[in-house]
């Protein structure tokens, strides 16, 4: 009983592992441009989240004004170009 | 039973060695396939090993005593809540929760990465892989916790009574998964110097990791110390044994190392830095893990004498060598994007920070190995007491204590003085109105440390409490929400900065709690007949009887303490001891009354025949706070890394500034 529930599950282990190698249907190739798109979105969005923090640091008061004035253009303009690249990403193709 | 538990980990060091060639080979062009291969072998690892832990169980609830483990911390009597803990209180059964939780924790990583950080995965895998390979090793191989007994015994010897206390049932599981989770953001560091993405994409792919490692680490230790207050009967719970600070050194870097992240996803700095410190980290759990199985050092938390010390002794090599090796070739590509413009800014005091917090975990790590040391080179073996602790603890504690105040005042980059005056002066006058009445409560003893940190502690309080009022006012002032909107819109747009002060609230009241206990508290022992009454440090105990029980389990005497605080019955306490059968050991049921004030702590020496009860009694000022801030840094911790409800709908931006960034 013991010999066949150790035989069983590791029939079940190699056929978990060796299945992709065997079954002869062609891997899952990465979608590269739906990972890019997927990068450049987090990318985005952090930096959206980085604008809005600059904004709450100056108000709050941690920013100086001249701080946050340069901190604030530069990851907006970096947002800006995040946001470029979403899009040609976007009409490069569809993602999934 | 015995031989099918050790087929599965056999079965699960196989797929974790092919999961670690798998995902290698899967980087060369073309051969993706084996990266699939490679992630389903991972999930086979965590269902083995899910597999062999749940036969290990079945064999304590069923009372298998022909697995010598079985044998060794179970028996017929033992409830069934403590036969299930039972798993982690043999050396194998531990390593065995450790090689478990690791699978489920490299498993989730697969299943939460398989659209993101692909490049990364092949080596996040590998890495992941390659611990579970040693672990299924040593326990397939060297120590298994399915090795068997001949001839096999009637019964069990039973789990150590010691460990039959509800903080025990919980403290292991929450350090290995603080152990096992610091593993994650050591692999994905390993992936992103190998693949040479060195961005934050990776220390963002591993925060909620971090922190959460963080947290349970943390919460382990918190109830390993209420365990050892409960349990020792000594009237302390942190006494700096070895293995109470190898669990305390990582989550003293770990805690770094999440301030150090901040400075790089903001400036960019500190990029090698971090490097280091989540290595470090990650060593210091092995090392950890180490010391408890080494039998190195004696501990009251240790497993004892044993052989695998050489092996956790290589691994830690291992990781140490490779990874700074690695390190070393990719530092062209760590250099940091801006440099420290002022010794008084936000990323300054970060530094400040992670100075202290390892130059403490160095110092802990110096005084809880030197007696091996001093025992390999001169032959004695030289003990570092309490004391030495005590002293490097109690000053850096307290400047961190005053960095943690500090920190949220100073602005990002550099800091004016006039910014400086307008933003210190509460927190300041808050702690100038403490000082006198922190000195005059300390001035008896003499405990200096005690008053700054209860002044530390008002000035941390107020910055904390200002960085709150002027988050509310910038929020109602953004958004027009009310005062109470405001809060909640500071939690739902910034879970990670307020989790976090909540974070230091928490570590503020452990910290006075501390302070307070270690300066404050008075102990007294007193022998009573029955009816006799005796004062400790103002509290009258009266002896109202005491009691005797046997049962095939264990002998218990007890006594009941009426407790007096003037002519106010505050409490009726009974402090007992139970002499378990089995083992023949002996175990305090220590009595406590708890207020946010006080705890008064009653152990039980001893009961005569003729009904004296000899009883210690400890006066614990403020030790419901050590508690009591652990639990709301469990709580600002999943506050900080709860989800956010970031909307993938297309993104625009405000008018800044200048008014010149639209899109």
């Amino acid at each position: 009983m013991i010999y066949a529930l150790i035989a069983i599950l590791s029939v079940a282990l190699v056929a978990l592992i060796a299945w992709p190698l065997v079954s002869g249907r062609a891997p899952t190739d990465p979608d590269v441009a739906a990972q890019a798109l997927r990068a450049a979105e987090d990318d985005l969005l952090r930096s959206l989240d980085a604008i809005r923090e600059i904004d709450m640091d100056h108000r709050a008061g941690n920013l100086s004004d001249a701080d946050f004035a340069e901190l604030d253009r530069e990851e907006r303009a970096r947002a800006v170009e995040l946001m470029h690249r979403r899009d040609a990403l976007r009409d490069e193709g569809p993602a999934s | 039973m015995s031989l099918f538990g050790r087929a599965a980990l056999l079965l699960a060091f196989a797929a974790a060695l092919y999961a670690v060639c798998a995902a290698l080979w899967s980087r060369r062009p073309g051969q993706q396939r084996f990266m699939v291969s490679a992630e389903r072998a991972v999930y086979g690892v965590a269902g083995v090993t899910t597999v062999a832990v749940v036969t290990m169980w079945t064999a304590l609830v069923t009372d298998q005593f022909n697995i010598a483990d079985v044998a060794g911390y179970s028996s017929r009597s033992l409830g069934t809540n403590y036969k299930i803990t039972a798993l982690w209180g043999s050396q194998a059964g531990s390593l065995l929760l450790w090689a478990w939780l690791l699978s489920l924790a490299a498993a989730l990583v697969v299943a939460t990465n398989r659209r993101r950080n692909r490049e990364l995965l092949p080596v996040v895998i590998a890495v992941l892989m390659g611990i579970a390979v040693f672990f299924t090793s040593v326990l397939s191989f060297i120590t298994s916790p399915f090795a068997t007994l001949s001839p096999v015994p009637l019964d069990g010897r039973g789990l150590n009574p010691l460990l039959q206390n509800v903080y025990m049932q919980s403290h292991p599981p929450l350090l290995y998964i603080g152990y096992v989770g610091l593993a994650v953001p050591f692999a994905f560091a390993i992936a992103a110097l190998v693949t040479r993405r060195l961005d934050t994409a990776w220390i963002t792919s591993v925060r909620r990791w971090t922190i959460l490692s963080w947290m349970f680490l943390g919460v382990g230790i918190i109830l390993g110390s209420r365990w050892a207050y409960e349990e020792l009967g000594w009237g302390g719970y942190w006494a700096w044994d070895p293995v109470e600070n190898a669990a305390l050194m990582p989550w003293l870097v770990a805690t770094a190392f999440l301030h150090s992240v901040m400075v790089q996803e903001r400036r960019g700095m500190l990029k090698i830095w971090n490097m280091v410190l989540v290595t470090l980290t990650f060593t210091l759990a092995l090392f950890g893990t180490f010391l408890t199985r080494s039998g190195i050092l004696s501990s009251v938390h240790a497993f004892g004498e044993s052989t695998l010390g050489p092996y956790f002794l290589g691994l830690i090599v291992v990781v140490l060598v490779g990874a700074f090796a690695l390190l070393i070739t990719r530092l062209p590509l760590l250099r940091s994007q801006s440099s420290l413009e002022s010794y008084v800014s936000r990323e300054a005091v970060f530094l400040y920070n992670n100075l202290l917090l390892v130059g403490l975990a160095f110092a802990v790590f110096w005084g809880t190995i030197f007696p091996v040391l001093s025992e390999a080179v001169r032959g004695d073996k030289i003990t570092v007491g309490q004391g030495f602790f005590d002293q490097v603890a109690g000053p850096i504690g307290l400047a961190l204590l005053f960095l943690t105040g500090v920190g949220p005042l100073i602005p990002w980059r550099k800091a004016s003085g006039a910014e400086l005056r307008r933003r210190f002066g509460v927190p300041v006058i808050v702690a100038l109105i403490v000082v006198i009445p922190a000195l005059m409560v300390s001035s008896d003893g003499g405990h200096w440390w005690a008053a700054a940190a209860l002044v530390l502690a008002a000035f941390t309080l107020t910055a904390i409490a200002g960085e709150f009022w002027r988050g509310m006012k910038a929020r109602h002032q953004l958004d027009g929400v009310s005062w109470p909107g405001a809060v909640g819109q500071l939690f739902v747009r910034n879970r990670r900065r307020y989790g976090g002060y909540i974070v230091h609230v928490g570590i503020v009241l452990v910290i006075v709690g501390i302070a307070c206990q270690g300066a404050f508290s008075s102990q007294g022992d007193l022998a009573l007949a029955k009816g006799q009454q005796g004062t400790v440090s103002g509290y009258t105990f009266v002896n109202e009887g005491g009691t005797r029980a046997r049962d095939d389990h264990k002998m218990s005497v007890g006594a009941a303490l009426g407790v007096y605080d003037g002519p106010d019955r505050i409490a009726t306490l009974n402090p007992g001891v139970d002499v378990f059968l089995a083992q023949m050991q002996r175990s305090s049921e220590v009595a406590i009354d708890s207020t946010p004030f006080r705890d008064v702590y009653v152990v039980l020496v001893g009961l005569t025949p003729d009904g004296v009860a000899r009883i210690s009694v400890f006066i614990n000022p403020m030790m419901m706070w050590i508690w009591v801030g652990g639990l709301i840094i469990a709580l600002g911790a999943l506050v900080a890394v709860w989800p956010s409800r970031r909307s993938r709908a297309p993104a625009t931006i405000a008018p800044g500034a200048d008014g010149a960034a639209q899109a």
